[in-house]
């Protein structure tokens, strides 16, 4: 009996982590190297894939389109990330001063709203309120001296516009982790340096913002991993336009896939971007480490 | 200990589960038994044609179902994910027997060799009987059956407005941009445009930009003598005279649209500038029963269209979505059968009194309102439908930004073109080196 229970206390972490590696080996790590190996394909979908060697990878550089879209997809992270880290913060540090109370409570589930709706939803939605000319839309745009109804109709400001839009769908997901974890900070920490004479910016300086450290830096690199992947939002609003000016990496490989019927070159276009988020990745990984080993 | 067990036996019930679930049911395809005869079943995928679709067609195929001693299993594919889901079904071997599919799919699955040439089914009398059966031929082939066409973009008019500038329906480009000029005004003196000479929208998103083309630019191409290919389909041609000469002309026409032009959908557009009666012009598909339609929506817009204006030549954009067989039917001799069935005057003068759309045979008669039917008689020249050929959906792509980019300011038309010419050269040259 006691043999038998040990058999099965030896087995059952493995039956606990069974479905969700069968999830992640299928649809990641097979869909990883399916994706590498179509890349040195000519490949429709429709058709038998035909072997092309390294022709995919020499057309990524001279491919003027690619190029535009990998910039468009720096640009929109550029924008979105810093911004996004930074009103999260500002808001988690605001409903923490005010987290027993009903507005904090309140703010809390608003701010998460955004999160919990579908990426498609969220443009199409965004979409009509920008071009409906609805009076309240555009006082409250006016007041920034902005016409709403023609934020997507310009290259420079519809790139903005949907930066902003990803900004606020993302801030309640990223000021919930960077509230929790200003929850587990100890109230011994501000007593003592209280004690010590510490004002207001003192506790933020030398308290708040370095125990939110690690933090941060999950959440700026959760947040450019989430920017480089930008598609529902940019396909639902603009489509890639106008001229292409929001065409990101994963729109491209869409178009190329369904569009162009070219679905071993999207692979490799896909193959780039995963390249770009695993170096990302990587540099999270010392960053975490290096703050860990400080802390 | 229970709890453990409990909780590890649940862990592997759902991998299980999961295993299952990406597995296949490859055992119900093909062709049932019933009744001790063996049924063949054909599978025919279509998007939403009308409210019901699915059940409307069956209820239609009854006879030819008994008669034949045939299953049609129809699977209807929404429009918005209809490409996605006819790339991955046929890519994974799971294609229908009879598709319903639009001039941008063809090229991609005639050279994958998915569709079959349909010529040897049809006899002489088939090419006088359905009247659009020419729209099919396409690559040096029969390779579709028209089964929805008739419904042209046209060019709609508030014939208010026209009245009150003292302007009648226009003919030509010069009638149109002047009666353009004389519309756009600010009607309640408030110092802003608030009545618009063309109303135009050209951000349609995901849903596809090329809907710009079919709207706006295909017209202008072709009333000015141009085409996207040239004959051969190994290169294309829209970056000459007649192509500079259409975008040049739509470029001219942006003083008269909404300010937003380049933000707005292109029906939201029609519905909500044009329908709402604040534009001159308006265009949008048509339909047989556009008078009821509007009726509905608009009720207060009065108006008229014109199917074509002129200038070298006529020409506007209207699709011939087609009844195409797939390569790997089994039966395609009764899927043939199948298809003339459903595009016969049998079929359509029942189908179309609960969707109406334009006759496709001779023998059936017309059903709609009459103010639409010169679309289909006097005006049947007027309208085409797309050149198919090779790429055709990331040429058209890159041609719907280039005219996003004119609109914009940020090139001009013959650079524009140019651009996008030579973009649709090195593709095309990419795949003909593939396909020769």
């Amino acid at each position: 009996m006691k043999k038998k229970s040990g058999f099965l206390s030896k087995c059952m972490p493995y039956a606990y982590i069974t479905p969700i590696s069968l999830i992640l080996i299928t649809f990641v790590f097979c869909s990883l190297i399916v994706a590498i190996i179509f890349s040195f394909t000519k490949y429709n979908i429709i058709a038998p894939a035909e072997f092309n060697g390294l022709f995919n990878y020499e057309k990524l550089l001279r491919d003027k389109k690619l190029h535009l879209c990998i910039l468009n997809t720096l640009k929109i992270t550029a924008i979105a990330v810093p911004l996004q880290i930074l009103v999260s913060t500002i808001l988690a540090t605001l409903i923490s001063t005010r987290k027993d109370k009903l507005v904090g409570k309140i703010a809390k589930a608003a701010l998460f709203i955004p999160v919990l709706s579908s990426n498609a939803v969220v443009g199409t939605v965004w979409k009509a309120i920008l071009n409906s000319r609805n009076p309240m839309v555009q006082t409250f745009f006016g007041i920034f001296g902005i016409d709403p109804s023609m934020l997507l109709g310009s290259s420079t400001s519809a790139l903005v516009t949907l930066a902003l839009i990803m900004v606020w769908k993302g801030m309640g997901y990223y000021m919930i982790i960077t509230l929790s974890s200003l929850m587990s900070i100890s109230d011994s920490y501000y007593e003592a340096a209280k004690v010590d004479g510490a004002n207001k910016w003192n506790l933020l300086t030398g308290i708040t913002i370095p125990m939110l450290k690690p933090t941060l830096i999950l959440n700026t690199f959760l947040s450019v991993v989430s920017c480089m992947q930008a598609f529902d939002i940019v396909y639902t609003m603009t489509g890639g336009g106008p001229s292409m000016s929001t065409t990101t990496l994963v729109m491209y490989a869409y178009q190329l896939t369904f569009k162009g019927a070219k679905a071993g070159y999207a692979m490799t276009v896909s193959n780039v971007l995963m390249a770009i988020v695993l170096v990302i990745v990587l540099f999270q990984q010392r960053f975490m480490r290096r703050e860990a080993s400080e802390i | 200990m229970k709890k453990k067990l409990v909780s590890a036996l649940l862990c592997i019930s759902m991998a299980a589960g999961l295993l299952a679930g990406c597995g296949n049911n490859a055992g119900n395809e093909g062709k049932d038994s019933k009744g001790g005869s063996e049924e063949t079943t054909l599978t025919m995928w279509m998007p939403p044609l009308d409210d019901d679709t699915e059940a409307n067609f069956k209820n239609l195929l009854a006879d030819f179902e008994e008669e034949n001693n045939v299953n049609v299993e129809i699977e209807l594919i929404p429009w918005e994910s209809y490409e996605e889901k006819w790339s991955t079904g046929i890519g994974a071997g799971e294609g229908p027997d009879i598709g319903y599919m639009y001039a941008e799919m063809y090229p991609t699955y005639i050279s994958s060799g998915v569709v079959k040439d349909m010529s040897e089914y049809l006899e002489d009398a088939d090419y006088e009987e359905y009247k659009y059966i020419d729209r099919g031929e396409m690559m040096g082939g029969q390779y579709g059956m028209p089964i929805v066409t008739g419904v042209p973009f046209i060019m709609y008019y508030n014939t208010e407005i026209l009245e009150s500038l003292g302007e009648t329906a226009p003919e030509t480009w010069e009638d149109f941009k002047r009666i353009c000029e004389k519309a756009t005004q600010d009607t309640d003196g408030d110092g802003k445009i608030d009545q618009y000479g063309y109303a135009v929208g050209l951000n349609n998103g995901g849903m596809s930009n090329l809907y710009i083309l079919n709207a706006y630019f295909y017209s202008l191409l072709w009333q000015a003598g141009g085409d996207i290919y040239n004959d051969d389909l190994k290169t294309a041609r829209y970056n000459d005279e007649a192509g500079v000469e259409a975008l040049e002309f739509f470029e001219s026409l942006k003083a008269y649209m909404p300010e937003n032009v380049l933000s707005l959908p292109a029906e939201d557009a029609f519905s909500t500038i044009f329908g709402a009666g604040k534009a001159a012009f308006g265009v949008t598909r048509s339909s047989q029963i556009q008078e009821t339609l509007f009726a509905e929506s608009y009720p207060d817009l009065k108006w008229d269209y014109v199917t074509s204006l002129k200038n070298e030549t006529y020409g506007t954009f209207g699709a011939a979505d087609s009844l195409s067989i797939m390569s790997s039917c089994e039966n395609p001799e009764l899927a043939a059968k199948l298809i003339k069935y459903i595009c016969s005057a049998e079929f359509m003068t029942e189908y179309h009194k609960i969707a109406p759309g334009a006759a496709l045979t001779v023998s059936e008669e017309y059903v709609g309102d009459a103010k639409m039917e010169r679309i289909v008689t006097e005006d049947v020249d007027k309208w085409r439908p797309l050149q198919v050929g090779p790429c055709g959906s990331e040429i058209l792509e890159n041609l719907a930004a280039h005219i996003q980019s004119v609109m914009e300011g940020k090139q001009t038309a013959q650079e524009a073109l140019d651009e996008s010419v030579e973009f649709a050269d090195e593709t095309l040259a990419e795949y003909w080196e593939e396909n020769e």
